[in-house]
């Protein structure tokens, strides 16, 4: 019994993370730009697939195949920044319709370029991590540590450096942070290219644990939705307890329920949410425009 | 509002285009194309439901769901023996009730964070149809849904279905336009316009805003029940998210203001998988491109052309009367 609650928990949290991985992008994009990004996991399917590719088929080295793939897909952010994204920004309902619209382009360029079949990637570390008669399987363990280094270093980004202050300003209000001199111009795609790399990063992290395919990233999406939504849309600290909170109630109902059990569970924690605390968790109220 | 399609419509071009309508069985070259044009009448029911709820100054992205609860309601009572003219209508209430409930929880929040519980909804209702296998039959669906008969006339083939889904359709057309032009319209309109400023001249506009998704899902489960007694089948599988893509793709094409621009995108968008349909994911970024250009270059969709280019004329004509004065 113990042993199965805390291979839960490690579950949980590898999900967990990964979730908080996908919704501090989707929020940040949203906090910064105003733009609820359909399209969101369609960047970690990207990433998930040049990894596969890169590291699964074509035998690169670890962090080379890392470093491409996510590179390889921030700039594919970029260009969508550049091309789509940027002509909505502040337009709520039409930045989230055409979003939708690069999802399906995403999507089906991958299917198009690599096909529907589903591929594995081999684990990065094999075997288990034995403490105390309980054992950690490393490929587990490794999604937990990655994810746990990227979101210490966005967040030492956001809150140590000139660049991280300016989007924390812009966050805040573009229009008096462009006043006090901040160039919003480049930290929208700066916040755009950082939110897709997360993804990404994310996307690489989960594909040697599940097998990837063109249609992996619309249920990544709605779990970003789902987490920011009870964390509280804009709200870096309200994804990370939202994220860590679904993946646990994901392992937990898994193992002890049923698999959709869980998403209804999921599904009336939001309406709880929205019901006694509309602005989320930790998200602020929106102010009066 | 001013927009264009809030004004009576030339009365003869509507007469003969509805007279084509009808007749399209008869002149079209085979049955793929009457099957086309009865997809297009479910679809225009959808769009113009998602077009009322658009109205009040909300976007639905679980329109599918509403369509998905409909065709599931209407199949399950009609294979228990009711007659299947009267539960889609019964599949229609359903939906509308779901809706109520959902939407006077969740209207309450502002644009996006609606659009994420309504999709968050529409997954849920994915889900229950593939769990509750005992009922709904699982991943494998219902087979065999019965067909619609009107005084034991059965709407079993193609031909016999088609006139059916037209009147339905004109019909949604028609209560659309009347509901806009209705006080209740208006409200709508005002409600999507401004809603600080509709809420401080007295209108509950929550209200308003619950009334409009109530109507516009209602006539969502509608569709589908009709849909599922064409099709005589329904899974998981019939409305998913990319349906209500699809439905959210017709209306921002074709356009958001009155009843025409829902009639433009489905009339542009129906057809065009179809034609790809040798080509299953071009189709797809066809699509996406389509949606994406429209919103770039054409936001309020192709029937706002149309009010472009009659504004252009009459300038032109005001300004010709105007030198036509002066010059002796």
């Amino acid at each position: 019994m113990e042993i199965i609650l805390v291979q839960t928990i490690v579950n949980g949290l590898m999900v967990g993370m990964i979730y908080v991985l996908m919704a501090i992008g989707f929020t940040m994009v949203f906090g910064i730009m105003r733009i609820v990004n359909f399209a969101h996991g369609e960047f970690y399917m990207a990433g998930a697939f040049l990894f596969a590719i890169l590291y699964g088929s074509n035998n690169l080295p670890f962090f080379i195949s890392v470093l491409l793939a996510v590179g390889a897909t921030a700039l594919l952010g970029l260009l969508m920044e550049r091309i789509v994204f940027r002509k909505f920004r502040g337009n709520e309902l039409n930045g989230m319709i055409a979003s939708v619209g690069v999802a399906l382009i995403l999507q089906n360029s991958a299917l198009l370029l690599w096909g529907s079949s589903a591929r594995t990637v081999p684990p990065v570390i094999s075997g288990v991590l034995s403490v105390g008669g309980i054992v950690f399987p490393w490929s587990r363990l490794v999604v937990i540590i990655g994810a746990i280094v990227a979101v210490v270093s966005l967040n030492l980004l956001i809150g140590h450096t000139r660049i991280g202050r300016a989007m924390r300003a812009v966050a805040q209000d573009a229009e008096i942070a462009q006043v006090q001199g901040i160039r919003v111009d480049i930290i929208f795609p700066v916040a755009f290219v950082l939110g897709v790399s997360l993804a990404a990063f994310a996307g690489v992290l989960m594909a040697p644990v599940l097998s990837v395919s063109p249609f992996i990233g619309l249920a990544p999406t709605l779990k970003a939705f789902v987490i920011v939504v009870i964390g509280g849309l804009g709200s870096v600290p309200g994804a990370v307890a939202g994220g860590l909170l679904i993946g646990l109630i994901e392992s937990f109902a898994g193992t002890f329920v049923s698999a959709s059990l869980s998403e209804i569970l999921q599904f009336l924690v939001v309406i709880a949410v929205v019901l006694l605390r509309p602005q989320g968790l930790l998200g602020r109220k929106e102010r009066e425009a | 509002m001013n927009s264009p399609a809030t004004k009576p419509m030339p009365y003869v071009g509507v007469t003969i285009a509805v007279g084509l309508a009808a007749l399209l069985p008869w002149f079209a070259p085979n049955q793929f194309y009457v099957h086309l044009a009865t997809v297009g009448c479910i679809n225009l029911m959808l769009v113009l439901g998602l077009a009322i709820i658009a109205r009040a100054g909300q976007l639905s992205m679980g329109h599918g769901g509403f369509a998905l609860v409909g065709g599931y309601v209407s199949a399950l009572l009609s294979m228990k023996g009711w007659p299947p003219l009267l539960t889609p209508f019964i599949a229609g209430l359903a939906a509308a009730v779901i809706a109520a409930a959902l939407g006077w929880i969740i209207l309450r929040l502002r644009g996006v964070y609606f659009v994420l519980v309504a999709f968050a909804f529409s997954q849920i209702a994915v889900l229950l149809a593939l769990d509750m296998s005992s009922v709904t039959g699982g991943a494998n669906g219902l087979v065999g849904v019965p067909p619609i008969s009107i005084f034991g006339y059965v709407l079993r083939a193609k031909p016999q279905f088609y006139p059916f889904a037209l009147v339905c359709a004109l019909t949604t057309l028609l209560l659309t336009w009347l509901l806009y032009r209705s006080p209740l319209g208006t409200m709508m309109a005002a409600t999507a316009e401004n809603q600080r400023l509709t809420e401080s001249s007295g209108i509950d506009t929550h209200r308003v805003q619950v009334i409009a998704f109530t109507i516009g899902s209602g006539i969502a489960g509608f569709a589908g029940a009709l849909s599922t007694h064409y099709l005589r089948f329904i899974s998981p599988d019939s409305y998913t998210f990319w349906e209500s893509v699809s439905y959210l793709t017709m209306l921002v094409v074709g356009g958001r203001d009155g009843v025409l621009g829902p009639v433009v995108g489905v009339l542009v968008l129906t057809p065009l998988p179809e034609l790809l349909r040798s080509t299953e994911g071009l189709q797809h970024i066809i699509y996406g491109a389509v949606l994406v250009l429209c919103l770039m270059f054409v936001p309020n969709g192709l029937a706002s052309l149309v009010q472009i280019w009659r504004s252009r004329q009459r300038v032109a004509r005001t300004s010709a009367a105007l030198v036509a004065e002066e010059v002796p």
